[in-house]
């Protein structure tokens, strides 16, 4: 009876030894899980050999703001509630700086794209496109309100507004009229390029591809006014 | 008239029920009352709602300028950055990403009379300096919010975007990088040069 106790003790010892064991395992396991975590995905670079010719920039600025309140919606008893909840007014503004630039692919201009016949120079470029390079928001103009009943604004809410003021940026942009803005830009910059290597400036045109519906002829006479 | 009328048939109707089928009606009148309540609570739901949209306002475009930048290597970055402040119980943590991209290359505005030099079928160019062609290259509306304990001002958020941007700067914008642009440079104007009909091209950079 006393030997079946000794081996009853010493069997649960090793259960209990061998557990620790593998809790101190999966802790390193997890350990290793963070830090793997940590090193992965956190510094993310990604590098790309290009060439666009930049031409046109635009400096947009926004105010995004935000307003809300806390309401009591539902049903009480089948019917329908809706009411303001009193300080429960929250306001936010945010003034921000967008720069979008307008470029060129340069990448894709081959000797197909570019004629020359009797001193003239004719070179076909792609259309123009727009790309949103940086924003900024004027921290010191940062306006908050929030009423007695409510708590300040997080961080997690503060980037999601100005995350949807940047979408709302993108979306309300004017292509078209940027686009053939950036096409004449493009024009100012190339011609007195190609005019030191020997054109007349009159002998110049640079025309733009017709790329999805937008069509603009371009020659330095027309670029000029 | 009528009220009185009523009342009177129920009297009526009390005196016509046996003392024995008073317990049960007032039992029914119970069920039913509480019938009724647990359905109006059923129906019952009430939410507090908070809405999470921005408000539609308008943008103004504030300049429109001309540049001439011809870039030739592009870093996109994103970098973790934190603040911590120090308390007496507990510390506040700020943690944000920032996301930014760097454009290398070269401002065509800067080429002088001269720098371009056609002789025959060759031509030689000296383009400006390769380097960074936008100060601001940023996008901090896109910032993501990783933790947050504690209050924070703009102030705060203010030096965080200026830790990510000299971080960015200090890890992305290195001498390997400049000189790989530079190369990457000299064969993309070269490869457009002969595309304009010159057999013999030279492209440097200028060492201002």
């Amino acid at each position: 009876m006393r030997e079946l106790r000794i081996i009853v003790v010493l069997l649960t010892a090793v259960v209990l030894c061998s557990s620790c064991e593998n809790n101190r395992q999966a802790e390193r396991q997890d350990v290793d899980a963070i830090a793997s975590a940590d090193t992965l995905g956190l510094l993310v670079d990604r590098i790309r050999q290009c060439s666009r010719l930049y031409t046109t920039e635009y400096r947009i600025h926004k105010i995004v703001t935000h307003e809300d309140v806390v309401r009591l919606k539902g049903k009480v008893m089948n019917r329908h509630v809706d009411m303001e909840l009193p300080f429960g007014e929250r306001k936010m503004a945010i003034p921000m700086d967008a720069t979008v630039k307008a470029w060129i692919d340069l990448q894709d201009v081959t000797e197909e794209n570019i004629e020359r016949e009797d001193g003239r120079i004719r070179v076909l470029l792609p259309t123009p496109q727009l790309t949103l390079t940086s924003t900024k928001i004027r921290q010191n103009e940062v306006k908050e309100f929030v009423g007695l009943m409510r708590s300040r604004f997080t961080d997690k809410e503060l980037t999601s507004y100005q995350q949807q003021g940047r979408q709302a940026i993108i979306e309300s942009l004017d292509r078209e009229r940027f686009v053939s803005e950036a096409q004449a830009n493009a024009a100012r910059v190339l011609v007195p390029l190609i005019v030191q290597m020997g054109y007349r400036e009159e002998d110049i045109s640079i025309v733009f591809r017709k790329d999805f519906d937008l069509e603009t002829l371009l020659n330095h006479s027309v670029e000029k006014r | 008239m009528n009220k009185q009328n009523l009342f009177r048939k129920l009297l009526n109707v009390g005196q016509l029920m046996s003392p024995f089928l008073w317990p049960i009606a007032l039992v029914a009148v119970i069920l039913l009352a509480l019938v009724w309540l647990t359905k109006g609570i059923e129906q019952t739901s009430l939410d507090v709602v908070v809405d999470d949209r921005i408000d539609r306002t308008p943008q103004y475009v504030e300049q429109i300028k001309t540049i001439g930048e011809w870039e030739f290597l592009t870093i996109e970055d994103e970098e973790l950055v934190d603040t911590v402040r120090k308390g007496f119980f507990s510390d506040d943590h700020l943690v944000r990403i920032y996301y930014g991209t760097l454009r290398i290359g070269t401002n065509l505005q800067a080429v002088r009379e001269g720098d371009i030099r056609v002789s025959g079928d060759t031509i030689s160019v000296i383009l400006p300096q390769v380097g960074l062609l936008d100060e601001r290259f940023i996008d901090e509306a896109r910032t993501k919010s990783f933790h947050e304990s504690g209050d924070w001002t703009p102030a705060d958020r203010e030096a965080l975007y200026q830790k990510a941007r000299r971080q960015m700067l200090h890890r992305r914008l290195t001498p390997e990088v400049v000189s790989e642009a530079r190369r990457h440079g000299e064969q993309q104007v070269a490869q457009l040069l002969r595309a304009w009909g010159f057999k013999h091209v030279e492209v440097s950079f200028s060492a201002e």
